[in-house]
């Protein structure tokens, strides 16, 4: 039982997608609770997974008995299942979420909730597995089902969708490429086989190529920075209810795809004419964070500007596990698992605030402040998160990228990091700024929100506070997992 | 540049992959119709299962399957079936991003009217 927990962790919110419409046919009311019920199980099975996973090691599934070289191999480490972990909460958070926030169309709906189910188990496929086909497959479900959850909202989103598909499936020929590449050269796709035979094979340029096809087409996935444009506006103007969930896991989910190439497959000391890949990398992180940043800081609709925050995370990310240092790394990983939350989050408010004040814009925001007390907090405490201060865990994620990039004598990397943080303060102050302004007289009643709405933000607050006060264990166990061998 | 010219000649196939893909990221680029741009993307996605397909020819080579009479397999005799698999698979993915992507160019068209990239861009401001 306990050895098929990842196979099962994939199949519950798959067979719950597929066998939707059979089950509520006549019941239309019972697809949300399906879906959430079908995500806390997903919940319990990867709280025993990790539990496992702790206990015994990192186990290598073998999907019908035939082993890595020759079948498919599923890699369940202790990263894989953390991701996992953190990846359900969310989950079953942002569809408690949901609750208030669906549109009313979209409420009953049987394909909508369909989708999220299939696109959460696509995730845990992604996560998981240990071969590069593999990889591709699952990340093309999650982008399948992400352009149609983007585009149901209609009107506008439609467009942005079909931007989202075009730079989405363009990347996804491009891992194809790669893929291809690296298995004219080796003859293998197995993660832990490649990174056995592709050392020697380095100055090939056929190698080469594969690996850059791979890094372009993923980071086209992750958002990174020249290749972010589709992020915004699919995320301003996807359902609300959707959003963080989208925001919180698919980019977060693709970066961990790369991560486990980079760090299995690029070895630390290839360089190209001298200069090492993962310095390159860094410096991608580098310009990442800080153009994601600025960008950050000039937009005036709420969504965006959390899109944009999003995306210099992915850079802060990409810093962290390019340092090539144990510290680096398990900052990086750190800091994603705490990305992963704080994106719910702000979506999450950032949807509350259309919902509950039809706010869109930082100038609509003028006066919230005094009347929704829950959503100030929640908005307190993620601003504290993506700053990073104590006692948040997004503190101890940046701490230690700031750490490794000391121990590396990387002090761009240093720079880049401090430099984010500023840029992340100061757009948070416009926000409270707006938020706290002196309200118009006649509307200082409390706002009464609903009890979902106070769960979800009570719960994902509590999570990022939890989160900073653990982190002494976690990064323990990043860094175990790291020195072990296996990511 | 004769060197360069030779090797080329002497790999059509990838010569071939070559023009497709850039051809293909061309029409996705430049045309303003959505429906074109679908069509760009379709060829880029074919190219490289043709790429997928070109590295994996062997001239003269039959079907990996153990004959009852001759026992024991002379790999050289076979073509590797992964590379088909792969292919297969990747067919199918694009076949599923086809009909999302139509799906949508038909609920933009009835939203906005045009299939043209300009004139939607224009309402949606």
């Amino acid at each position: 039982m306990s050895s098929n927990l990842p196979v099962l962790l994939f199949l519950v919110p798959f067979v719950m997608g597929v066998s939707m419409p059979l089950l509520t046919a006549k019941r239309r009311s019972w697809c949300a609770n399906l879906t959430l019920g079908a995500f806390g199980v997903m919940l319990l099975l990867s709280i025993a997974n990790l539990r496992v996973v702790l206990a015994e090691g990192p186990v290598e599934y073998a999907f019908g008995g035939w082993t890595a070289p020759i079948g498919i191999a599923w890699l369940n480490d202790s990263i894989a299942a953390m991701v996992v972990l953190v990846m359900s909460f969310v989950a079953v958070i942002t569809q408690v979420y949901g609750r208030v926030d669906t549109a009313k169309d979209l409420e009953k709906s049987i394909p909508y909730y369909t989708l999220i189910l299939i696109m959460v188990s696509g995730l845990v496929g992604i996560i998981f597995a240990a071969d590069l086909f593999n990889v591709f497959v699952f990340l093309e479900v999650v982008a399948l089902t992400g352009y149609a959850l983007v585009g149901a909202a209609g009107g506008k989103s439609l467009v942005y969708a079909f931007r989202y598909l075009l730079l989405g499936s363009f990347g996804a020929s491009l891992y194809l490429l790669g893929l291809g590449h690296l298995y004219v050269a080796t003859g293998t796709l197995n993660m832990a086989d490649l990174a056995v035979r592709l050392p020697e094979l380095m100055t090939s340029t056929a190698v080469a190529g594969g690996l850059i096809y791979i890094f372009l087409g993923l980071s086209i996935k992750m958002a990174l920075i020249p290749l972010h444009s589709w992020l915004p506006d699919a995320y301003a103007n996807a359902p609300s209810s959707v959003t963080p969930l989208l925001a919180s896991t698919v980019t977060k989910v693709s970066l961990v795809a790369w991560i486990r190439i980079e760090y299995s497959l690029i070895a630390q000391g290839v360089e190209v004419s001298h200069v090492p890949v993962l310095v390159l990398l860094e410096e991608l992180g580098v310009i990442a964070a800080l153009v994601g940043g600025a960008l950050a800081l000039i937009q005036t609709n709420l969504k965006r500007m959390f899109a944009y925050g999003g995306i210099s995370h992915i850079g802060l990310i990409l810093i962290g596990v390019s340092l090539g240092n144990t510290t680096g790394f398990a900052g990086g990983m750190f800091y994603l698992i705490n990305d992963a939350v704080m994106q719910a989050s702000l979506f999450m408010i950032a949807g509350a605030l259309i919902y509950y004040h039809g706010v869109h814009t930082l100038e609509d925001l003028r006066g919230v402040g005094r009347q929704s007390p829950w959503l100030t907090s929640a908005l307190v405490v993620a601003a504290v998160a993506m700053v990073g201060l104590p006692p948040t865990g997004g503190f101890f994620g940046k701490w230690n990228i700031i750490l490794g990039a000391l121990e590396a004598q990387h002090y761009l990397a240093a720079f880049a990091v401090l430099a984010s943080t500023l840029l992340t303060l100061a757009y948070f102050l416009k926000i409270f700024s707006c938020w706290f302004h002196q309200p118009q007289p006649a509307t200082s009643e409390p706002l009464v929100v609903s009890n979902a709405l106070r769960i979800s933000l009570g719960a994902i607050s509590f999570s990022m506070i939890a989160l900073g006060l653990m982190s002494d264990t976690i990064f323990q166990f990043l860094i175990e997992s790291i020195t072990n061998g296996g990511v | 540049m004769f060197e360069l010219l030779e090797t080329l000649i002497q790999r059509p196939n990838f010569v071939v992959f070559v023009i497709l893909f850039l051809w293909g990221i061309y029409i996705m680029s430049a045309h303003p119709n959505l429906v074109k741009k679908l069509i760009g993307l379709y060829i880029v996605q074919t190219s490289v299962i043709f790429f997928l397909v070109a590295f994996s020819a062997k001239d003269g080579a039959t079907v990996p399957i153990i004959l009852a009479e001759s026992g024991l397999v002379d790999p050289m005799l076979y073509a590797n079936p992964l590379p088909h698999a792969l292919t297969v698979t990747a067919i199918v993915v694009q076949i599923a991003t086809l009909g999302v992507s139509l799906a949508l160019v038909s609920a933009i068209y009835r939203k906005f009217g045009s299939l043209d990239e300009d004139e939607i861009l224009e309402q949606l401001k």
